[in-house]
């Protein structure tokens, strides 16, 4: 049996983006720690106002990338809405957009926004946003989706990615879908459109004669699908809520659920498609809380970064010098290596990332308190450590041992 | 005090059995060589690792078993990328001489004397060493290489050269899935990028790529001020106990860090490891030079360890939109004394004939110049280099006179042809599986 700090804190480590050390002690139970994970009683910190850009040139700023990654990663650390901040991390997985394409550090943080506001509330919703997000719009290429010059990108990403899985869907359905999500454009200041389109500057707009008005069949539903009707096909589809409700299972317990548990929480999740039920209708499972899932899961790169920050206390200074590990792993929000998002699992264990998980230290303080190998791991959130882990902490004294600490096989794990 | 971390009855379960399975920890893997260490061994079936907490179902488009292919004499061949960064302007790198269409698009662009190959086509005059080697027969030109339906931006397009696949939201790199097919996590030095970090061609399910930056190989960094630096690594080969216990849930990561200390220790014996900590050493390696990685690779790939794909990114700044002529000369230059430099390497130490180089880059340049500079195009040429390579130009060059809307070059080649001869000629792999379709084979090796 795992000790119950332990389990305390893998409680927070799902849920959340990280224990908090303080935060596991004074937790009894675990169904207070899940209460106070899942607790969304308290305000949002308000996000950086960053002003749209004037035009295409003012929109490639490097400070504005720079203010909307730092206020993300701070809210990673602090923010005592745990369950949010583990949702928005996951959402920005599933619905992977990669500055390098979009180039518009305004417009990743208005999608960010837009995540973080359905973030907890309706997936229907938060499809139906990111659908039309300027941002996705031009990462899966939809703004250049036309009548007559279909582009397939997101009609086939969303199926295979968003809603249902590779293999649930044919080729038909790829095209019928990307026929119905036509006529969509980002009004970009100083573009062509402007001219003829009242809208907010990268805003996107909705232009008629760009959209395919023919009558289209998908998943068996047939009509002169628009975008709004063909996501609501997607959401009718059972798998939708099995596919989206395996995958968080996986994320929030560490493996893909068996038939019986994909239909339970996928009934829960397909009920209004509310997340906060599809998230209560796991942690419900014995599975969550079981031993089988406690340090099942490879760290990320990110978890690492966020649970040293919370170990040595949360400085906004602490981030810059994370900033160039998470570079050199490859793991930097807005940054996913592909359309597929973030890699997860062993292949994170390789050899570069291992060792690159050192450069962590460079934002250890000098003045750090002498922390015994228990206490150490204490403040990484771990609770129960090996005896191979003590005895190699207490080869080392002052900042070395917390630099081991962090790249104990424990810290490894999550 | 026990070594067993955890009571054993935490594994007793089905689902804890199958997570360290997947993991390889359900077996004890001894350690064997000095970089060949078998990390995390292999399903049941043969299938290698999935990767944990990944949908499968969405990464693992082409399911490569690991030791499914490759053989021993393959084993020694190395392929060495070079990924040019931007998109490479390839018809000033390959010119079209003959065709008087190229002097009136590329105007004051236009490379006035390239040095001929053979009366049609001639290379950019800073490649002297390339086109030496292309009359003697050891460089393939092939000409005319895309995708359908081009896209304009770098990444969608890099994000198609890098996964090789229909779709790229197959998750993994043409190269990775080599590797899942050939040595699994059995080597961890067998796909070494060195670059900025990780590339995507690399990634693997079921392997992983080193990512090194320069001769400091796999070295962290650690800040000074720390006092124990230097014994950090040292110690915390401590957390992988040669007596660990099968049976603990820590023993995956136990084994990684045991094959990552041992692969360090090796590439680091190799390059000769400088001080991380001198800051002259540390404000190199914030530069990516073609001149180092190219050291590096080939230091790599005259050594036993001889990886079966180095891949050298994060080189050259080939979007020149304007100050064309200077700034592309001048890679073309370092491009040149690149290949120089690694074949002198390749030669003296006798085995040239087992390593091949390709370029690669996410597109050619429009074909009409904007005055300084050429924007973003489509189709480009590329070069295969190697003694075992039978030379000559491949493929078909693109029309000039028969563009797209766009004004870009129509490709002739698909790019997949180019990495199917390449896996199918060299590496002995079988393209069509890693491809995810059947592409036409060039005769580039004989």
């Amino acid at each position: 049996m795992v000790n119950q700090v332990e389990r305390i804190s893998h409680v927070y480590r799902r849920l959340g983006f990280g224990a908090q050390p303080d935060l596991v002690t004074a937790t009894a139970t675990t169904d207070e720690a899940i209460a106070r994970a899942l607790d969304l009683s308290t305000s949002p910190q308000a996000a950086p106002a960053i002003e749209p850009p004037a035009d295409f040139d003012a929109s490639r700023d490097r400070n504005q990338t720079q203010t909307v990654i730092a206020y993300w990663l701070d809210q990673l650390a602090t923010s005592p809405r745990r369950i949010e901040e583990r949702l928005v991390w996951f959402w920005h997985d599933h619905f992977a957009t990669d500055i390098r394409k979009v180039k518009i550090a305004y417009l990743m943080h208005q999608q960010h926004l837009t995540i973080r506001r359905h973030a907890t509330g309706s997936f229907a919703e938060l499809l139906q946003a990111m659908s039309i997000d300027p941002a996705m719009l031009i990462y899966l290429d939809g703004a250049q989706n036309q009548s007559g010059a279909r582009n397939e990108n997101y009609g086939r990403e969303v199926m295979e990615l968003f809603t249902l899985g590779r293999g649930n869907y044919t080729e038909e359905d790829v095209v019928a879908a990307s026929r119905s999500f036509t006529g969509w454009i980002v009004l970009r200041p100083g573009g062509r459109a402007e001219q003829v389109i009242d809208g907010d500057p990268w805003s996107a707009q909705f232009v008629r004669w760009r959209h395919d008005t023919g009558d289209k069949t998908l998943l068996g539903r047939s009509g002169p699908l628009d975008t709004p009707a063909a996501i609501e096909v997607l959401l009718e589809q059972k798998q939708t809520a099995r596919f989206v409700g395996g995958k968080l299972f996986n994320d929030l317990v560490g493996w893909w659920p068996d038939e019986p548990t994909t239909d339970r929480i996928a009934a829960a999740f397909r009920a209004d498609y509310q997340i906060m039920d599809l998230v209560s209708a796991i942690v419900a499972e014995p599975a969550f809380l079981s031993d089988d899932a406690i340090l099942a899961k490879v760290r990320s790169p990110l978890e690492k970064a966020v649970g040293l920050v919370q170990a040595i206390g949360s400085d906004g200074r602490a981030w810059r010098g994370l900033g160039e590990t998470l570079r050199t792993m490859a793991y930097v929000p807005f940054v996913p290596p592909n359309v597929a998002g973030f890699p997860k699992g062993n292949r994170l264990l390789d050899p570069h990332r291992l060792i690159h998980t050192f450069d962590f230290s460079s934002i250890i303080p000098p003045d750090l308190p002498e922390y015994s190998p228990t206490e150490v791991m204490n403040r990484l959130g771990i609770f129960e450590i090996s005896p191979a882990t003590r005895r190699v902490l207490a080869g080392v004294a002052g900042a070395g041992r917390m630099v081991l600490a962090v790249n104990s096989p424990e810290y490894h794990l999550v | 005090m026990t070594d067993t971390p955890f009571p054993l009855s935490r594994c007793s379960s089905v689902t804890r059995r199958r997570f360290l399975s997947t993991l390889g920890a359900g077996v004890a893997v001894a350690s064997a060589g000095a970089y060949g260490v078998s990390v995390w061994g292999r399903n049941p079936d043969g299938t290698g690792i999935p990767a944990v907490g990944t949908p499968t179902t969405t990464t693992t488009r082409v399911p490569i078993p690991a030791g499914a292919i490759g053989t021993p004499a393959a084993g020694n061949r190395t392929l060495i990328v070079i990924e040019m960064g931007g998109g490479n302007d390839s018809l000033n790198m390959v010119v079209p001489h003959a065709d008087s269409r190229y002097y009136e698009l590329r105007s004051a662009l236009a490379i006035a004397e390239p040095i001929d190959l053979d009366g049609d086509v001639g290379l950019h005059p800073a490649l002297p060493f390339v086109a030496d080697r292309y009359q003697a027969g050891q460089v393939a030109v092939v000409e005319g290489v895309g995708y359908p339906n081009p896209d304009l931006s770098h990444f969608a397009s890099m994000a198609t050269w890098w996964s090789g696949a229909r779709d790229a939201s197959v998750g993994t790199g043409w190269l990775g899935r080599f590797l899942d097919g050939t040595v699994g996590t059995a080597d961890p030095l067998a796909g070494v990028t060195i670059g900025p970090g990780p590339t995507p061609a690399l990634l693997g399910d079921t392997s992983f790529q080193v990512s090194v930056q320069d001769m400091t190989g796999l070295s962290p960094r650690i800040p000074q001020w720390i006092d124990t630096r230097e014994e950090l690594l040292g110690l915390w080969q401590g957390f992988a106990p040669a007596d660990f216990d099968g049976a603990a849930a820590l023993n995956p990561v136990r084994h990684a860090i045991e094959a990552t200390a041992s692969a360090q220790a090796t590439l680091n014996d190799l390059l000769g490891a400088p001080d991380v900590s001198d800051p002259v050493v540390t404000a190199r390696r914030q530069r990516s030079d073609l001149e180092r990685s190219i050291e590096v690779a080939a230091a790599l790939a005259t050594s036993p360890v001889a990886p079966r794909v180095i891949y050298l990114h994060g080189w050259g700044d080939f979007d020149t939109h304007e100050g064309q002529s200077d700034r592309h000369a001048a890679m073309m230059s370092q491009l040149n004394a690149a290949f120089e430099q690694l074949f002198a390497a390749l030669e003296s130490a006798g085995v040239a004939e087992r390593v091949v180089v390709m370029t690669t880059s996410e597109f050619g340049r429009r074909t009409a110049s904007n005055g300084s500079g050429t924007d973003h195009g489509t189709a480009g040429s590329h070069f295969v280099l190697g003694s075992a390579v039978t030379g000559g130009r491949y493929g078909e060059p693109s029309s000039l006179n028969n563009l797209d809307a766009r004004g870009n070059l129509v490709h002739t080649v698909d790019y997949r042809s180019l990495y199917a001869s390449i896996l199918d000629g060299w590496m002995e792999a079988p393209a069509e599986a890693l491809l995810d379709g059947t592409f036409e084979t060039l005769p580039l090796f004989t």
